[in-house]
């Protein structure tokens, strides 16, 4: 009798990855920039918190990155929001490049690097070894590449698993995507899809409408997957479920956090999301949560405590989470809020755009879009967390891609005495350079 | 792996003090100073430790124990007891015990009478025992009442006061917010341990700073403690602790 025993080999989940510097499992977060700033991808039952620019348009695409990795990974997802349709923003998901447009978008990036660097550097003809964009060169193998420009097939999201929550019944993606198929008049594809809604039963008089919708699509993608019986018992799921709110205290002021609460824990509870199953990965998308529609008497209190019941769930079970937040909104409401949700999540990254500031026509930032501020990053499931080469991040949103590069001031080419401008000097140095230093 | 950072607060005894507070700044995180002090406490033979999971859940520390070199699991149900507040909400959903005023009882009363069941039930069969708290904050979040928390947190001294050997140990977060709080639970206790950021900026070498105040003796009119200062550098799978001026920027 020998002691070797072989070694089991367990499949990982699709669209992660073991980290070889945490050994954490990792997901893609969609964008290979933010991928590598975070040190390869999001961990396992994280939730990373996008702080929304003024006009929450970069925090969109970030959103929508997170989503659509999802989709091509077949993870389920959970899109909820109040001030966004989730199923137009569904819809608008970039479209995944080909593993040949990949390789030529990258091709085009080095020879466009390359050409650069033999028209301007002949001294330093060292640097040219050097990548562009520093983030770039460790690639991440799980995520995929997207195309900003153009949306993702409607065969695509339609084999998605996705569960939607806006607090009210709306126009599903379910039938957004009826109704294009039925205009491009694909008879065999409407002729299978025609009974599904059949299906679904009307609600309940007397009940309350659930704000969770489901896309009845699933079946066919997925039959091994639990999360489908939703798909042909939506009305049970619905009406158990008004029982259950019923029952429960009231635990928060606003019923709209309750209700979106109760939502995401029932879709969490599925056994193929249990901690150390490796069946599925869940990814629970909130936009604009605490936006001004959100507001009431409360709303401090009710934001806090959801925030924590949200990390008390998704840390329990195979997800992450992607929260985008209008922090200046919020600091402007109560500025002890900012720390208490940071604390509360273990990524919180903020875009400061300079679209509608002085430095939106400055030369120093000409190249850039906004500034990338990382507020925090903690170590989950380890003990040291994961610090980037530089902090000081830009991000620029260019047609195709969305893009996170090592902040740089353009060379100096003309001599001047002149001083550094004030916003340029505030940037490269501390607003506390003044005191002490600790070591 | 912990034992420098241990020594610099002074924890890497067998008896510790009654009552420790772990003070953490905005944006800071203290966490592996729990992690560093459980596996502390775990090494010793038949000390009890109490880990009271507010923060992070049970997993977060049996996987930070494991990058320090012990593990939790041998020792859960043995000498190590949990209470796991997050993994109940998750499981219970908003009927969890913990959102609920069951009988009348608040958050913080029902957490003392948890705390205070497993401390009866294993007291007597260790030499000494250790309750280990992660998050005072998530107390506030969960809607406790700056009272109710300070409540807590002096019943919880008087527990350690009627018990030799027992230690408490707890941590807040968001310190400079809940400053009123932090303290008040920090006079209860004769160990401040407060986890601060770097004024200067974020530099590679180094996490942080650690404030470390000891009462010494504590007379009628005067109050005598030290205060000592250590930077620390949280490794992969060790803590390292610098004095201040023993490190700096390398040209």
């Amino acid at each position: 009798m020998t002691s070797f025993r072989k070694k089991a080999v367990t499949k990982p989940i699709r669209g992660t990855r073991t980290s070889p510097h945490t050994a954490q499992v990792i997901t893609s977060s969609g964008n290979p920039y933010l991928d590598v700033v975070i040190g390869g991808g999001l961990p396992m039952s994280s939730i990373c918190l996008i702080e929304e620019d003024r006009f929450m348009t970069h925090a969109k695409v970030l959103a929508k990155y997170f989503l659509a990795e999802g989709v091509l990974s077949k993870q389920e997802i959970f899109l909820g929001s109040l001030d966004d349709i989730p199923a137009e923003m569904l819809r608008r998901l970039p479209k995944p490049l080909t593993e040949l447009e990949t390789e030529v978008e990258q091709r085009e990036d080095q020879a466009h690097g390359a050409g650069g660097a033999e028209n301007g550097l002949r001294i330093a003809w060292r640097y040219n070894d050097l990548p562009l964009v520093n983030s770039e060169h460790a690639t991440a193998k799980i995520g995929h590449h997207f195309n900003l420009m153009e949306q993702m097939d409607s065969m695509m999201l339609y084999y998605a698993n996705t569960t939607m929550w806006d607090d009210s019944h709306k126009e599903t993606l379910w039938d957004i995507v009826v109704a294009e198929e039925l205009s491009k008049s694909s008879s065999a594809t409407t002729s299978s899809l025609e009974h599904q809604p059949v299906e679904e039963a009307p609600p309940i008089p007397g009940e309350e409408t659930t704000p969770q919708e489901k896309i009845p699509a699933q079946e066919e993608s997925s039959a091994n997957n639990n999360n489908n019986n939703n798909n042909n018992s939506s009305s049970v799921t619905s009406s158990t479920k008004t029982g259950s709110q019923e029952a429960q205290p009231q635990v928060f002021h606003n019923p709209r956090y309750g209700g979106l609460l109760n939502d995401i824990q029932d879709l969490l509870r599925d056994e193929s999301f249990v901690a150390g199953t490796k069946k599925n990965l869940c990814r629970v998308c909130l936009t604009s949560l605490g936006s001004p529609l959100w507001y009431d008497e409360h709303f401090g209190e009710d934001l806090i405590k959801f925030l924590t019941l949200l990390m008390a769930s998704v840390r329990n079970c195979n997800a992450v989470c992607l929260i985008t937040m209008p922090m200046h909104l919020i600091a402007k409401y109560d500025a002890s809020l900012v720390p208490k949700i940071r604390q509360l999540v273990d990524y919180a990254i903020e875009l400061e755009s300079f679209a509608g500031s002085e430095r939106e026509t400055h030369p120093a930032f000409k190249e850039y879009s906004g500034l990338l501020h990382l507020h925090k990053m903690s170590a989950l499931n380890t003990l040291a967390v994961h610090m980037p080469d530089t902090t000081d991040l830009a991000f620029k949103l260019r047609r195709k891609k969305f893009v996170i590069e090592k902040f740089h001031l353009p060379p100096e080419l003309q001599e001047s005495s002149a001083k550094p401008d004030n916003c340029i000097s505030g940037l490269l140095s501390n607003s506390n350079a003044t005191a002490s230093l600790d070591f | 792996m912990a034992t420098s950072v241990l020594l610099a607060c002074g924890l890497n005894e067998q008896k510790l003090p009654g009552f420790v507070h772990i003070s953490e700044e905005s944006n800071v995180d203290g966490s592996f100073l729990i992690s560093c002090i459980l596996g502390q406490r775990l090494r010793i033979s038949n000390a009890g430790t109490l880990l009271v999971c507010l923060q992070h859940h049970y997993q977060h520390y049996f996987n930070a124990g494991m990058r320090l070199g012990y593990n939790t699991n041998i020792f859960r149900g043995k000498t190590l007891g949990v209470i796991d507040v997050l993994s109940d909400m998750a499981v219970e959903g908003l009927a969890s015990k913990w959102l609920r005023n069951s009988e009348g009882q608040t958050l913080t009363e029902q957490l003392v009478e948890d705390i205070r069941a497993q401390v009866e039930s294993n007291y007597a069969s260790r030499n000494s025992y250790t309750v280990l708290i992660d998050n005072l904050s998530i107390l506030f979040n969960l809607g406790a009442s700056k009272l109710q928390v300070q409540q807590f947190c002096q019943d919880l001294a008087a527990l350690a006061k009627e018990r030799d050997n027992l230690t408490v140990i707890t941590k807040l977060s968001n310190s400079d917010i809940y400053q009123l709080t932090d303290n008040n639970v920090a006079k209860l206790g004769q160990v401040r341990i407060q986890v601060l950021r770097l004024k200067s900026g974020v530099f590679r070498e180094v996490d942080g700073k650690l404030l470390i105040e000891r009462v010494l003796d504590e007379g009628n009119y005067a109050c005598e403690e030290t205060r000592k200062e250590v930077l620390y550098k949280v490794n992969d799978r060790n803590v390292k602790v610098f004095t201040p001026g023993e490190i700096g920027v390398k040209v």
